[in-house]
């Protein structure tokens, strides 16, 4: 069996590495990430060109600044380096299953084993194989980082420190790697130091010289930990970190947005680098939250309704352009932050013998698209709600039942005439003949009106829709009326719907299905055959 | 064996009998590789385009008020996914009535359903669906004028093409119900619909309406004569 390894992955000046990951056209500026408020705020991280013209960590921004008058500033983004450091979780688990947050940029993983992946001569070229695969993978993800792989967290963390990616500590040499490092690479605590220091011990390899018990009892807990790692020893193993059941991208902005567009360039990169990471994984974006930090204190949180699990930024981003232009926050936004709920995408078994299924991804995609095209209330599956009043009709997520494993052939058709409805109906005028032969009455007059009783026309004359829309124009002389029929229903909620309809076929052409409310008297059209 | 010359001799003059072109060779081969045709499941229709729809062409079925050609269209709907096959409507007039539509045999849970509200949706819509794989895909232009029609930039010609070309290369079977004929030369079949209402019952006021006689006329055919007339019996539901 062989012992245990373990790689850490560490990104330097990660401030600087995470807020060039959120804003890639900062590359190649003379770029420094700064930490605290105003004229106070210090530098924590400085691209090469900065530092060589001498700005050097914990500067005030006016100090560097008189070094550099060309100096971009940016302050540290709490919202960047979160989802800088999940990129980098997420790459190291493209590699292991354990894998352990270690924050600021630094991630270890369980390497043991890695060689039956990489194989190669021997154990040290597997794991410098998998170490430069994995710092491929990090700097792909948009995060130059360095790693160091030994049979020890620390030992990796000292080794991955050491610059040169990849350094392997081959296995057992821990302690012999570190021996000729100095003591203040293991970062002991500052009384530990200073009390090692007293006694001459300079270097890892001089402590781990000194008996055990010896620096325990001197020293205590903190001294026998020290002890134990300058031997190479892990104290603490590693401790896998549970996946998040959510993935989040976004940043604190330089100031506040007032108009959509800047916002959606943001949002764009945001939204693409967030797909990135999903489809590294396999899944996909089943439900897309965002959340806006607002002038001066205000927070919006609002949900973007997606049709199916996709991975496509261009869909995501006009959903969200479509909710924000639908619901406009009220504020300037001084943040965001999308928080993407990942789900499997679908699959489809493909049939030998049946017709062919849609792509399950390509048809997730087509139907988002869809959505952002039309909105969510005009593309979906139809339904027929209970009732009997033709207007209605429910919509419902498509998700086409699998197709037959063989090829069957369609019934043989039925043959029946269908309404086109009229949505919404057509309000009308009709004149019509009523009880008494011959009498031409108005719509609404008690000779064809009302109800409890009172007659219905007799013979209708001539429809005229009242509405200025000209597709909803019915207008001409009825050559045939065919009616009435009645239709009820719900007579037991507050709403009750009684209707005499008829089928009125003018002489111009159109066969209508036109009706008169029994309550109100009025007449409306809801349907032509066709 | 042939030398250049004589390769060159039979290049500059007219193929011979028995000798067709390399771009009719394509074309042919083309047809033969295509799957076979959506049978419409109405005998008249399938006897109008010679066993069905032919996947890949775009079909205009052209009818004014009351011409019977929205049931024909939820026809081709029902014929298809109860094959088994995805269908999509896109609805301008937002005429679907869902319970007819299950009663004519549509199979609701295997159609998509759009309502756009113009004709640029309508299209942008379509051409989604015919790039999806979408095997049968309707677009029902409801009554005129058509909304929208007059914002499409060089009128819809182009973009009739455009979806014919894409239907062209997806197989998609693509049918265009309209009022009048508006996808011009992109139909390879044009199928014009008039219909008569019959009564039970007679006189000026009879007792009930029984259905319409759909007659349908192949008013264009890519390829073969036109001129052929079915006439197809629908009836209301009882």
């Amino acid at each position: 069996m062989s012992s245990a390894r373990v790689a850490c992955l560490t990104v330097p000046l990660f401030p600087l590495a995470a807020r060039l990951r959120s804003e890639p056209e900062l590359r190649g500026e003379a770029l420094a990430v700064l930490e605290g408020q105003g004229d106070r705020a210090r530098v924590v991280a400085a691209t090469r060109t900065v530092r060589r013209s001498g700005v050097r960590p914990g500067m005030t921004l006016p100090q560097a600044r008189a070094l550099l008058p060309d100096l971009v500033a940016r302050g540290r983004d709490p919202e960047c380096e979160r989802a800088a450091q999940e990129a980098l979780l997420e790459v190291a688990e493209g590699f292991s299953p354990r894998v352990e947050d270690a924050a600021e940029g630094r991630v270890y993983l369980d390497l043991t084993g890695i060689e039956r992946h990489f194989p190669a001569g021997s154990l040290q070229e597997s794991e410098a194989a998998a170490g430069r695969a994995l710092v491929a993978a990090a700097e792909a993800a948009g995060m130059p980082a360095w790693i160091g792989i030994a049979g020890s967290k620390l030992a990796a963390r000292v080794a991955a420190e050491e610059g040169g990616s990849p350094t392997v500590v081959p296995a057992g040499e821990e302690a012999l790697f570190l021996a000729p490092l100095p003591l203040e690479r293991l970062a002991p605590e500052v009384r530990v130091a200073v009390t090692l220091e007293r006694w001459g011990v300079l270097s890892i390899g001089d402590l781990a010289r000194l008996p055990e018990a010896e620096v325990a009892s001197r020293l205590g807990p903190a001294g026998r930990e020290l002890h134990a790692t300058a031997r190479g020893l892990d104290l603490r193993p590693l401790t896998p970190r549970r996946p998040p059941p959510v993935f989040r991208e976004g940043m604190e902005l330089e100031w506040p947005l007032v108009a959509l567009e800047p916002f959606l360039f943001v949002s764009r990169a945001a939204l693409e680098r967030l797909c990135r990471r999903m489809e590294a994984r396999g899944l996909a974006c089943s439900r897309l939250e965002l959340g806006l930090s607002l002038e001066p204190n205000g927070h919006d949180q609002r949900s973007v309704r997606l049709p199916a699990p996709t991975l496509d930024a261009k869909v995501l981003l006009t959903l969200v352009r479509l909710d924000l232009e639908a619901r406009p926050p009220g504020a300037a936004v001084a943040g965001f932050a999308f928080s993407a709920h990942p789900n499997e995408p679908r699959v489809a078994q493909l049939s030998l013998l049946g017709p062919a299924a849609l792509a399950p991804d390509r048809l997730a995609t087509t139907v988002a698209r869809l959505f952002a095209l039309l909105g969510p209330d005009r593309v979906g599956s139809p339904r027929a709600p209970d009732g009997h009043r033709p207007e209605r009709f429910e919509l419902v997520p498509y998700e086409p039942p699998p197709p037959p494993p063989v090829h069957r052939e369609p019934r043989r058709g039925l043959g029946l005439l269908t309404v086109r409805v009229l949505r919404p109906p057509v309000a009308l005028e009709v004149l019509a003949a009523g009880e008494d032969d011959g009498d031409e009455v108005a719509e609404g007059s008690p000779a064809c009106g009302g109800d409890g009783g009172e007659p219905l026309p007799r013979r209708l004359l001539q429809v005229r829709s009242t509405a200025a829309d000209a597709r909803a124009r019915i207008d001409g002389r009825v050559r045939v009326a065919a009616g009435p029929w009645r239709m009820e229903e719900g007579w037991w909620s507050d709403e009750p719907v009684a209707r005499d309809y008829w089928d009125v076929e003018l002489v111009g052409g159109g066969l209508y299905r036109i009706y008169r409310e029994r309550e109100s008297g009025e007449w409306w059209a809801d349907g032509m055959y066709d | 064996m042939a030398t250049h010359l004589q390769i060159a001799e039979w290049l500059e003059g007219e193929p011979g009998p028995g000798v067709i072109t390399a771009r009719e060779l394509a074309r042919r081969r083309c047809e033969e590789d295509r799957p076979p045709p959506l049978p419409t499941a109405v005998p008249e229709l399938d006897r109008l385009l010679e066993g069905g729809l032919t996947r890949g062409r775009l079909v205009e079925l052209v009818g004014e008020r009351s011409s019977g050609r929205f049931s024909l269209a939820l026809a081709l709907l029902a014929a298809a996914t109860q094959a088994g096959e995805a269908a999509a409507l896109v609805d301008l007039g937002d005429g679907l009535d869902p319970a007819s539509a299950a009663a004519a045999g549509v199979e609701l849970p295997r159609l998509l359903w759009l309502r756009p509200r113009g004709l640029r949706e309508a299209l942008a819509g379509a051409e989604m669906l015919v790039t999806t794989g979408f095997p049968l895909v309707v677009i029902e232009l409801g009554v005129p004028p058509l909304p929208g029609a007059g914002s499409l930039r060089g009128g819809s010609q182009p973009a009739w093409l455009r979806l014919a070309r894409a239907a062209r290369t997806h197989d998609t079977a693509l049918v265009v119900c309209s009022p009048y004929r508006t996808s011009g030369a992109a139909a390879a079949e044009v199928l014009a619909a008039r219909a008569e209402p019959r009564y039970l019952g007679s006189g000026a006021s009879p007792l009930l309406l029984l259905g319409l006689d759909t007659r349908v006329c192949l008013e264009k055919a890519r390829g073969r004569s036109a001129g052929a007339t079915e006439t197809v019996c629908q009836h209301l539901a009882a």
